[in-house]
């Protein structure tokens, strides 16, 4: 994408400015002040974040070890090992839905829909990604717990959480679709492509970065939900063996032990579920960059 | 801005497509929405097999007073019977009790007593003591001041707003009275904004102990008063230690983490009439083992009476001149002689099947959930030599009497596996 | 000019579900009947899940009538008093400031990264703040509950309280837990910010570079190009921002819930505790499917949904107007 230049107004040259008028003065002045007024706004953003982070990690660390993080054994209380599978287990089939549906559902749109049907269909998906997370978690309940009668399973967890994150994936590549330069699309088109064999073969490779930035992102959302989990799963205490089985959720974790007394060393098994799943949103957010960077030098080329 | 060609041919039969086509695939959708409804439904009912593995996991849900004990017995519950784990979660005393109810999970931890149990065939099992102390941060005044339960209702009620009131001070002893009646400010309560067994229970004491009480008693009563709302004892007893002047009601079990904050007093005792009170010095109690021990038993004879549906311990002032008439019945039962309870004590109770029903209280579950539950009314109770075991007294609550084990092991009998 | 920038998209026709060689003999129509079919099976997956959760929804509220007194101010669960007026209100109250702050700080953050600041800062930079966006809302609350309200009870109120108590509201009590309607509208304004910000950021990005560079040719300083030129061309993508961070911040509920403080009552002023309704569904789900609640409480909690949902329905709508006459707006300027 065009990255503006960060060069200053040619006004701002030496022989100009000396000559300049009073209000050209006043232009380049203002111009400069919030050229240093607006960055600090970083702060505002950044400051935040480290605090946040010191604070969880400063709570987390000291009783953390690869031996926490590892051990399943159901006779330590703070084992982190079981959590970290069920989590890793109910992403794992909740994204594979989510990408699913939405990858079709976001090509589908992208590339078959008129323009009006289109636009009722990218409403409902941003509602959905508007919607709070208790209400899909409500749904989960009411359908999957009660009315399907899944009882309390990783079942029920996968399929409401797949729910709440296809609206992302599916904006994400119906966007990453449309965004195909149109040149491109034409001559592929007008070469004779058939429709499947567009989308396979040009449409793909072209919006994959985007595509794949989407659903890190949708996982990223995804791990730190917790009430559509709470209301739709039971905490285990050993690694889920059936779909039916009890799972247990690091978010859940987190809400759970938090407000706890200290005594009981519980807040602490809170901080450091927190802890991990900062990780894990971060490591999300640095492949997201990757991804990011690396092919938008390849599509560089693409645009005229 | 360029638009492309129409692609030769495609033109009238891309107008079909707008309506007859979003119809049919309309149609199409709907028929896979209700194949996936009846196939979720088939898959829930016939697919839906208990692993028959070696490990049969417990999952408990509820009251988050009664969680960390949970959390400390499962581990050493494992130990003993290597065949069971016990998976507990903290969600809230309604939760609990509603998924009891459903059947989704093994075992229903509550707060309060659920009385119609029977209707939907569960058995409330108290398996611990807990007590609830009423906290407030009152700079300069370092002593127990009493209260009792129909002052609270007026705090909350918002009926008494200001610590110096006539009625807060005629309880009070002397020298704690001076002091007091210096302080005019605004009493700020503090209650708690989630769904908890402790509203249940503060709110019980307030609904029993002043008929003007407007909230009720459930686990969420406080939710129509105004005042500031914390998640959590943890909260509360944080909002309390930043909040001068204020009032709350916190677990037992947070007690080691009000510091800087004193506990209340609290009268038994609730001989108001119009506005007169107990005079100073009468029965106000402190928490501790004893006094709680008493309140529970008493607590467990109510028990049998369907009138009351709280298992708390309001000793009411007899049908003398001057009492109360309440809601529930009136009158109560007055302490036996040489018995001081604590009157904001309850049982902590889990709620189990009293047999197989649906997927997750299988036949070998719900085996092993009574011999969990006897292991914790015994063990988990009382260590070898007859004291308060580890776990209680991590937590700060109180073993079980003989007289609740009594009680536990008859229900427990009732249960068919 | 072809690049893709979303603020002029062009009318792009639909694939025709089969190959040009399409004419209209009858086995081959069926064919590409059914070929143009099944491919809008998979699109309309969105809607089909909106539609489940609506009809859930109103199947468990039992189709209660609440009739008019339903968005009241008074509720009182206990005394059969179901007015969600109060956290209707206060739903508004934070979302639409936090909406604002996070979109003028969105918008001063995306200009700086874009215009001002060189690039191997920017890159570093940009990152950090959507970061933001991935933090768990339970850990937003946590640190919010213990770290920042202690310093807004006892250092930012009351500094507040003495220096702006000329503005209406701003005075007044000031409740020292530093739970309420202030510190919420700083979290969800955190909340709502890497939102706009990457959406204001792309939209001021995909801003024609030729564009750009000639405003500064004709003597605009940055400034200017940035007001006069790339905003405007941006318009489509500012506004995306704005619909999507109210969005975020009118439905966010776990962080919310832990430091609001859960009032029943209209907040007096900014410091006051206050509510919104999904916080307090949030709250209140565990006594609604309890042994103590009442029937009622689950359909209340049912058509509190509802009406949430409703509201993000008619702020969408109200979005796609506005976006689409900004775009016709465009295209008659040419």
């Amino acid at each position: 994408m065009a990255t503006p230049t960060v060069s200053k107004s040619i006004l701002d040259s030496d022989n100009i400015r000396y000559d300049a008028s009073a209000r050209t003065r006043w232009r380049l002045g203002f111009d400069r002040v919030i050229g240093w007024l607006l960055p600090l706004l970083f702060v505002v953003a950044i400051a935040p974040i480290l605090s946040l982070v010191y604070y969880i990690s400063a709570r987390a660390i000291p009783s953390l070890s690869w031996q926490v993080i590892t051990s399943t054994s159901p006779y330590q209380t703070d084992a982190m090992g079981v959590p970290i599978i069920g989590t890793f287990e109910l992403m794992l089939l909740a994204t594979s839905i989510a990408v699913l549906l939405g990858l079709f559902g976001g090509i589908a749109t992208a590339e078959f829909l008129s323009e009006r049907t289109a636009g009722w269909v990218r409403m409902s998906a941003n509602l959905l990604v508007g919607t709070p997370s208790v209400i899909v978690g409500y749904f989960g309940y009411f359908t999957f717990v009660i009315f399907f009668g899944w009882s309390l399973s990783l079942l029920a967890g996968t399929i409401t959480l797949a729910f709440f994150m296809t609206p992302y994936v599916f904006r994400t590549a119906d966007l990453a679709f449309t965004s195909v330069p149109s040149h491109i699309r034409e001559a592929a088109l007008g070469s004779g492509a058939r429709p499947y064999q567009y989308i396979l073969r040009v449409g793909t490779p072209i919006a994959f970065p985007q595509i794949l930035t989407g659903i890190f992102l949708a996982m990223a959302i995804g791990v730190g939900e917790t009430a559509p989990i709470v209301l739709t799963t039971a905490g285990g205490k050993i690694p889920p063996q059936t779909l039916f089985s009890p799972v247990s959720w690091m978010s859940s974790l987190i809400w759970q032990n938090f407000a706890q007394a200290p005594s009981t060393g519980l807040p602490t098994i809170a901080f450091q579920a927190a802890f991990l799943l900062l990780v894990v949103v971060v490591s999300l957010n640095v492949v997201v960059r990757i991804i990011s960077s690396r092919y938008r030098r390849r599509l560089e080329g693409l645009y005229a | 801005m360029s638009s492309t060609d129409k692609l030769s041919g495609s033109a009238p039969m891309r107008k079909r497509t707008g309506t007859v086509g979003m119809g049919v695939a309309i149609g199409i959708a709907v028929v896979l929405l209700i194949v996936g409804i009846a196939g979720g439904y088939e898959l829930g009912t016939t697919l839906n097999k208990s692993s028959s593995t070696s490990t049969i996991q417990l999952t408990e849900t509820g009251s988050s007073l009664l969680y960390p004990l949970m959390v400390s017995w499962g581990p050493n519950y494992t130990a003993y019977n290597s065949q069971v784990v016990l998976a507990p979660e903290s969600t809230g005393s309604g939760t609990g009790q509603s998924y009891a109810e459903l059947g989704l999970v093994n075992i229903g931890a509550s707060d309060g007593y659920l009385s119609n149990a029977s209707a939907t065939s569960l058995i409330n099992l108290p398996v611990a003591i807990s007590a609830q102390l009423i906290y407030y941060n009152l700079p300069g005044i370092s002593a127990h001041i009493n209260l009792n339960g129909t002052i609270l209702a007026m705090i909350y009620a918002g009926a008494i707003t200001t610590w110096n009131n006539p009625l807060i001070l005629a309880a009070q002893s002397p020298g704690v009275a001076t002091q007091l009646s210096a302080i005019s400010n605004t009493i700020v309560p503090i209650k708690r904004s989630d769904s908890s067994g402790d509203t249940f229970l503060f709110s019980s004491l307030c609904y029993m102990s002043w008929s003007g009480w407007p909230y009720k008693y459930s686990t969420s009563a406080l939710s129509g008063s105004p005042w500031t709302g914390a998640t959590g004892n943890s909260g509360v007893v944080a909002a309390l230690q930043k909040t001068q002047y204020s009032i709350g009601y916190v677990g037992i079990s947070y007690e080691s983490t009000a510091t800087g904050l004193t506990y209340a007093a609290v009268g038994n005792d609730a001989t108001l009439a119009n506005g007169t009170y107990a005079a100073a010095g009468s029965n106000y109690v402190l928490p501790s083992a004893t006094n709680i021990s008493q309140d529970a038993n008493l607590a467990l004879t109510h028990l049998q009476f369907s009138q009351y549906q709280l298992a708390l311990s309001m000793i009411l002032g007899g049908t003398a001149n001057g009492a109360i008439n309440i809601t529930l019945g009136g009158g109560g039962t007055l302490p036996p002689t040489g018995e001081t309870p604590y009157p904001i004590a309850n049982l902590e109770y889990t709620l189990i099947k009293t047999s197989p029903t649906g997927t997750t209280v299988t036949s070998s579950a719900l085996a092993a959930t009574v011999h969990f539950l006897q292991w914790a009314i015994s063990y988990g109770n009382f260590a070898p030599n007859g004291s308060p075991s580890a776990y209680i007294d991590k937590v700060n609550f109180i073993p079980l009497t003989p007289e609740v084990i009594g009680y536990d092991q008859q229900e427990l009998a009732s249960v068919t596996t | 000019m072809s690049s893709p920038d979303p603020s002029t998209p062009e009318v792009r026709e639909p694939l025709p579900a089969s190959g040009p060689e399409e004419t209209g003999s009858t086995p081959q129509s069926a064919r590409s009947f059914l070929a143009r079919i099944v491919p809008l099976v998979p699109a309309l997956i969105p809607l089909g899940i909106m539609v489940a959760i609506v009809i859930a929804l109103v199947a468990e509220t039992g189709f209660t009538n609440f009739g008019i007194e339903f968005f009241s101010l008074h509720w009182d669960p206990v005394n059969n008093q179901w007015g969600i007026g109060v956290f209707l209100l206060g739903s508004l109250i934070t979302a639409v400031p936090a909406l604002i702050f996070s979109m003028l700080i969105g918008l001063g953050i995306a200009i700086a990264s874009t215009t001002y600041l060189p690039r191997f800062l920017s890159q570093w930079l940009d990152p950090f703040v959507d970061l933001l966006a991935g933090i768990p809302s339970v850990v937003y609350g946590i640190w919010a509950f213990i770290i920042v309200a202690p310093y807004f009870g006892s250092q930012l109120e009351p500094w507040m309280v003495m220096n702006l108590h000329f503005i209406p509201g701003f005075g007044g009590p000031i409740n020292t837990s530093g739970l309420g309607i202030l510190i919420s509208v700083f979290i969800l304004t955190l909340m709502a910010l890497p939102i706009t910000t990457l959406l204001i950021r792309d939209a001021l990005r995909s801003v024609p570079r030729d564009l750009w560079e000639s405003g500064l040719a004709l003597g605009a300083t940055r400034w200017e190009v940035v007001r006069r030129v790339a905003i405007p061309h941006g318009r489509r993508g500012i506004f995306s921002a704005a619909f999507l961070g109210f969005g975020r911040a009118f439905g966010e509920t776990v962080a919310v819930a832990m430091i609001i403080g859960t009032a029943t009552v209209l907040p007096k002023n900014v410091y006051d505790i206050g509510n919104t309704m999904a916080a307090q569904m949030f709250e209140l789900l565990d006594s609604a499917i309890g042994g103590t609640g009442s029937p009622q409480f689950l359909a209340a909690i049912a058509e509190m949904a509802l009406v949430l949902l409703g509201i993000s329905l008619i702020v969408n709508i109200l979005g796609r107007r506005l976006i689409s006459s900004l775009y016709t707006q465009q295209i008659q300027g040419l």
